[in-house]
C-alpha cells in the first residue's frame, strides 16, 4: 500500500488537488464554476502542449538525461508550420510530416552528441535550445506568422484549422486528444516493450545495462529523437491553436515540462518515473493554477505555490522506501 | 500489486476523461457562436467585476499600466478588477481570458501578448456580450468594443524626426537598440523610425536585439559602440535599453552620444527622469491608457454609453526643457 502511494504520488495529488478545486470553486447561480465544462475543456486544452512535451521528457529523464530545447522546439516547428503552410503552399500532411521530421531529426542529433561525444545532455540541449530558437527566428523572418484559412494561395487548407479548432464536433478538445494518445502510446511503449525495459536499465545504472549488452547509445538516441518528434507535435498543435506560428513561443514550456515529469514523481538521476504520473503531474499544475486563478490568487502567489507543490513532489520522492520500483 | 494498481488508475483516468467528455455535451449549444447580444446596461446601482488580461508584468511599463488602471478603478465605487498576467506565453493568456469568461466577468480589458493568436478568444468573449477594451496592442478584425494606444509606427517617426532636425541637422551616424526580436511593437517603433529620418542623410549604421531589457541593452550597446566607430546618436526602443546604452557609452568614454529612448515613464525609474538627469536626450511618452480604460468601462456599465471604437492616445515628446512638468502632469490626480 506503502508502495503504491508513493509510486502514484501525483494521482493522489491530482485527485486531492481535483477535489479541492471543487470545494473552493467559486459558485454562480447556483453552479459550481470549476465543474462547468467549458471549464474543464479550458484546463485540459491549456495543458495538453506541456503534456506532449512532458511526455517527450519522461523518457529523456528516465535514461538519466534532460533536455532544455522542446520550448524551443516548440516554437521553432509552429514556425515550420506556419511557414510551409502559408508561405509554402504545402498541404496540411506533407507539413505536418516535415515538421515532425525536422524535430525528430533535431533531436536524434541531441542524442547523437549525447551519447557518442559523451557531452552532458544539460550542455547538449542548451545549445539546442539556443539554436532552435535561432532557426524559428531566421525561418519565420524575425516575425509572427499569421495562419489564415481558405483555398487562396498564400491561406492554410481549411483540414488544419479542424486540426486546430478547439473543439471536435464541439465534444472534445483536439489538443487533449492528441495528448490522451501521445500519453497512452507512450504508456504502452514503456510497459510492454524491450526497449522500456532498456530505458529503466540505462536509467537505473549506465555502467550495468552496458555490461549486460544493452545497446545503451542506441536507445539514447532513440529517446532524445522521440523528445524531439514530441516537442513538434506539441509546436504543431500551438499552431493550429492560435492560427499563429510564433519564434518567441514556447519559451520556459521546457521547464514546465519538467516540473510536470518531477510532481509525476520521476527521478532526475534516471530509472524512476511512469508515463501515468507525468500525465497527472501535469494535469495537477493545470487544476491548480486553474482554481487559484479562479479565485483571483495574485499571480506572484500562483507561482509561489506550483514552486512548493514542486519540492513537496521532489521530497516525498526522498522519503520514498528504497525497495520501491 | 503494483499492476493491478496500474490498471486501476487507468481505469480512474478514463472516467475522469469520460465525464469531461460527457459533460461537454452540454455545451454544444454554445459553440455554435451567435450574433452579439450585450448585456442590459445595469448603471450605476450595479457591481462590475472587470478583468484585467496583462501579456506580462515583468517590464515597468506594463506594471504601470496595471497601477493605471487599479488607481483610476479605485475612483468608480461599483468596479472590482481582477489581474491575469500571461507572463509573455500566448497560451497562457487565451487560458486566462477563458478563466475570466467563466467567471462572467462583466468587462474585459486586455493588452494581448501578440495580435493574432489572441483573437479568437476576444472575439468569443466580445460574442458573448462581454464589452472588451483593447489596449496598447491590437487584436485583427474588429470583434472588441474599443481599441485604446498610441501608435507604435508614428511614436518611432517622430523619434526619427527628432534626431533628423534636432540631434543631427546636418547629417550623422545612428545605431539603433531593438526591442524583442518578432514582437510587433519593435517592427513598427523601427519602421517608423527609418521613415522620420529618411532623406536627412541620416545612416542608420549598426543595429542589435535588446529584448527590451536593460542589461542587454548595455551589452548590445557596448559591442556596437565598439565596433563601429562614429556612432554619434542611438536609438533605443525602450528607455531601459536607452539607460543601457548609456552606461555602455559611459564605460567606453564616449560622452558625446546623445540616446534618445521610448515609454516615457512618469516613475522614479522611468525615462522622464532619465532625461531630467541628462542620461537620455529625448524620449516619447507611449501612454499605458490605464485611465482611459476604466474611464470607457465606466461609461459602458456605469453610464449605459457607447465608446469610440478607436481612442488614439496622444504622444509627446519629452526633452530636459519640459521633463518636469510633464513628470508632474502625468502623476497629478487619478
Amino acid at each position: 500500500m506503502i508502495a503504491w502511494l508513493f509510486r502514484f504520488q501525483s494521482l493522489f495529488g491530482l485527485v486531492l488537488v481535483f477535489l479541492a478545486a471543487v470545494i473552493f470553486s467559486p459558485v454562480r447561480n447556483g453552479e459550481l464554476l470549476f465543474l462547468d465544462s467549458a471549464n474543464l475543456f479550458n484546463v485540459v486544452r491549456a495543458m495538453s502542449e506541456i503534456g506532449i512535451l512532458a511526455v517527450g521528457m519522461t523518457f529523456v529523464i528516465l535514461v538519466g538525461g534532460i533536455d532544455l530545447s522542446v520550448g524551443s522546439v516548440l516554437g521553432l516547428a509552429s514556425v515550420g508550420a506556419a511557414v510551409l503552410l502559408v508561405r509554402q503552399d504545402f498541404g496540411v500532411l506533407p507539413a505536418v510530416l516535415v515538421v515532425l521530421a525536422a524535430g525528430l531529426v533535431f533531436g536524434l542529433l541531441q542524442g547523437v552528441v549525447t551519447a557518442k561525444l559523451g557531452i552532458q545532455a544539460f550542455i547538449v540541449t542548451l545549445a539546442g535550445m539556443q539554436i532552435a530558437r535561432a532557426l524559428a527566428r531566421i525561418w519565420s523572418g524575425g516575425q509572427g506568422v499569421e495562419i489564415a484559412y481558405g483555398d487562396a494561395p498564400g491561406r492554410a487548407p481549411m483540414a488544419f484549422s479542424l486540426l486546430g479548432e478547439r473543439t471536435f464536433g464541439g465534444l472534445v478538445p483536439i489538443p487533449a486528444l492528441i495528448f490522451a494518445v501521445v500519453a497512452g502510446l507512450a504508456a504502452i511503449l514503456l510497459r510492454v516493450t524491450a526497449f522500456s525495459r532498456h530505458v529503466y536499465a540505462i536509467g537505473g545504472n549506465e555502467k550495468a545495462a552496458r555490461l549486460s549488452g544493452v545497446p545503451v547509445n542506441r536507445v539514447k538516441i532513440l529517446v532524445f529523437g522521440l523528445c524531439g518528434l514530441l516537442a513538434a507535435l506539441a509546436g504543431i498543435v500551438h499552431a493550429g491553436q492560435l492560427n499563429y506560428g510564433g519564434p518567441n513561443d514556447g519559451s520556459m514550456a521546457e521547464l514546465d515540462a519538467i516540473a510536470a515529469v518531477v510532481i509525476g514523481g520521476a527521478s532526475l538521476s534516471g530509472g524512476r518515473g511512469t508515463v501515468v504520473g507525468t500525465v497527472a503531474g501535469a494535469l495537477l499544475v493545470g487544476v491548480l493554477r486553474n482554481i487559484l486563478t479562479l479565485n483571483n490568487v495574485d499571480s506572484n502567489i500562483q507561482l509561489l505555490i506550483i514552486g512548493l507543490v514542486i519540492v513537496a513532489a521532489a521530497g516525498l520522492q526522498r522519503l520514498r522506501p528504497a525497495a520501491v520500483g | 500489486m503494483p499492476k493491478r494498481a496500474r490498471g486501476a488508475f487507468s481505469l480512474l483516468l478514463g472516467v475522469t476523461l469520460v465525464a469531461t467528455v460527457a459533460s461537454a455535451c452540454g455545451t454544444t449549444s454554445e459553440n455554435a457562436g451567435g450574433p452579439a447580444e450585450p448585456k442590459p446596461c445595469g448603471g450605476a446601482g450595479g457591481k462590475y467585476t472587470i478583468g484585467v488580461s496583462q501579456a506580462n508584468v515583468a517590464e515597468p511599463y506594463r506594471e504601470r499600466m496595471d497601477a493605471d488602471i487599479r488607481k483610476a478603478a479605485a475612483g468608480v465605487p461599483q468596479f472590482t478588477v481582477n489581474f491575469a498576467d500571461a507572463q509573455q506565453d500566448n497560451s497562457k493568456q487565451v487560458e486566462q481570458v477563458e478563466n475570466f469568461l467563466t467567471q462572467q466577468i462583466d468587462l474585459l480589458i486586455i493588452s494581448p501578448n501578440e495580435a493574432t493568436p489572441l483573437t479568437s478568444v476576444v472575439k468569443k468573449a466580445y460574442e458573448r456580450g462581454v464589452p472588451v477594451l483593447v489596449l496598447d496592442r491590437k487584436v485583427n478584425g474588429d470583434s472588441f468594443t474599443s481599441f485604446i494606444g498610441a501608435d507604435n509606427f508614428d511614436i518611432g517617426r517622430r523619434a526619427g524626426e527628432f534626431v533628423a532636425q534636432t540631434l543631427l541637422p546636418g547629417g550623422g551616424k545612428v545605431a539603433e537598440l531593438k526591442g524583442l526580436a518578432g514582437s510587433s511593437p519593435a517592427k513598427e517603433r523601427s519602421d517608423g523610425f527609418k521613415l522620420g529620418i529618411g532623406g536627412k542623410n541620416i545612416e542608420i549604421v549598426a543595429s542589435a536585439d535588446g529584448d527590451w531589457l536593460r542589461d542587454r541593452g548595455r551589452q548590445q550597446a557596448d559591442a556596437l559602440l565598439k565596433g563601429t566607430p562614429g556612432i554619434q546618436v542611438v536609438y533605443a526602443h525602450n528607455d531601459p535599453m536607452g539607460e543601457g546604452a548609456y552606461l555602455a557609452a559611459q564605460d567606453a568614454g564616449l560622452t558625446g552620444i546623445k540616446i534618445v529612448g521610448i515609454d516615457g515613464l512618469p516613475i522614479e525609474a522611468g525615462g522622464i527622469k532619465a532625461v531630467e538627469a541628462g542620461r537620455l536626450a529625448a524620449t516619447f511618452v507611449y501612454p499605458t491608457g490605464g485611465k482611459e480604460a476604466v474611464e470607457a468601462a465606466r461609461k459602458i456599465l456605469v453610464d449605459c454609453q457607447q465608446v469610440p471604437k478607436v481612442q488614439g492616445l496622444a504622444i509627446e515628446r519629452v526633452t530636459p526643457d519640459n521633463a518636469a512638468e510633464v513628470y508632474a502632469r502625468l502623476n497629478a490626480g487619478g
